[in-house]
């Protein structure tokens, strides 16, 4: 068992990294241990706009990034630690081999975690690990979090209060759990890091650790740079959708509907009398569905951003 | 000659799978052993990877649909 060092807490980096090290190291099993700051991480195969609140997250500075595993949308902080499991496929085939040396780890530590429903871990009722899983080339990718110290009010605040449902799509739909923190079930108090050397000294069983050598470090960013920052990974990836929202701007009735295919609009319509919307409609038809260039068009065309909130 | 692909059944209560990407296009060769799409069931993103070499015919199956297992996603052209 082989772990690679990760201290950085940049999500976009560290979604690079975990990809390049599955790729990478193919003969060893491996953990990883990581952190990401504020930040919400879509399901490789989600529609982001429906999962998220984009305006919301763009007043909270909280990025978006599309992970490369399956399953729903995830808030992270640095009160969460993420784990990393690689196996090949005959010695990880199923959710419960992944997770029984985590749950064994948890339980070390006197911590009454168990499994729950396909692929959870709870406390009880309540959930304090969700995880999903990636499989290329007989070899399988394995992650979860481990809400340890997060803020749960903000969890709760963008991951279940603002489904937006004035989308038709298809793709993975997110579940909604009660969830607790594990540094609230200690017998005795331990910080995050202790959490994540007690961790990882068990999860690691006599294995080492490594680091990426400078020349791998490139190649993690170049991953970086080209998929998980851009916005055809991000936004380009999101399944076809049709999308319609009425209500009122500026005391006129307003409705906006479009369709999205590999994240590029068609059969856009804009009706609102408070502004040009043929200019509207004609500046969306063919355009990406980039929510930085809606914003700015709301901007163009009104000055007020509040406008936003009808196109996505 | 024509040889149709079907949903594989991953694991042993798997029913069927959402086809959620294609990785080849319809006239793209694919080598055996290149994944051809991916399916994601249970939160699981599997790569499935052609078992012979041909070329992709014709894709049955959108993106974002579920496909019951054993049920035709595409067809290969095989020599």
């Amino acid at each position: 068992m082989l772990t690679v060092r990760n201290r950085c807490h940049d999500p976009f980096y560290n979604q690079a990294f975990e990809e390049y090290v599955f790729e990478t190291f193919r003969d060893e099993n491996m953990v990883l241990l990581w952190q990401n700051d504020p930040t919400v991480v879509v399901g490789c195969h989600q529609n982001i706009c429906r999962e998220v609140r984009w305006p919301l997250l763009r007043e909270l500075h909280v990025p978006v990034v599309r992970r490369m595993s399956g399953g729903g949308t995830v808030y992270h902080d640095l009160g969460n630690l993420n784990y990393t499991l690689m196996a090949p496929q005959d010695q990880m085939p199923d959710y419960d081999s992944a997770l029984a040396p985590v749950i064994a780890a948890l339980n070390d530590l006197s911590i009454p975690a168990q499994k729950r429903r396909s692929c959870d871990i709870a406390i009880g009722e309540q959930k304090i690990s969700g995880s999903a899983q990636r499989v290329t080339g007989g070899r399988v990718l394995h992650h979860g979090t481990l809400l340890f110290d997060s803020d749960l009010e903000l969890l709760d605040r963008i991951t279940t209060h603002h489904k937006n449902d004035c989308f038709q799509t298809k793709g993975t739909v997110s579940a909604i759990c009660a969830v607790t923190n594990i540094r609230d079930h200690l017998q005795t108090d331990m910080t995050l890091e202790e959490f994540r050397a007690e961790l990882l000294q068990r999860l690691l069983s006599g294995g080492r650790e490594i680091v990426l050598t400078a020349d791998q470090e490139r190649e993690v960013e170049r991953l970086r740079d080209e998929k998980y920052c851009s916005w055809q990974w991000t936004w380009g990836k999101t399944p076809s959708f049709s999308y319609e929202k009425t209500g009122e701007f500026m005391g006129t009735p307003i409705r906006v509907a479009y369709s999205a295919k590999r994240g590029i609009l068609s059969n856009v319509q804009v009706e609102c009398e408070a502004f040009d919307a043929g200019k509207a409609e004609k500046a969306l038809e063919g355009a990406k569905l980039d929510p930085e260039a809606m914003e700015q068009l709301c901007l163009d065309l009104t000055g007020k951003p509040e406008l936003l909130n009808f196109f996505l | 000659m024509e040889k149709e692909l079907t949903m594989p059944k991953l694991r042993p209560e798997m029913e069927s799978g959402v086809l959620c990407a294609w990785l080849k296009e319809e006239g793209d060769v694919v080598s055996a052993g290149e994944p051809i799409y991916e399916i994601e069931t249970d939160k699981v993103v599997n790569q499935i990877e052609a078992t012979e070499s041909g070329v992709l015919k014709k894709q049955l199956i959108e993106e974002g649909d579920t496909v019951p297992v054993s049920s035709p996603v595409a067809i290969l052209e095989t020599k």
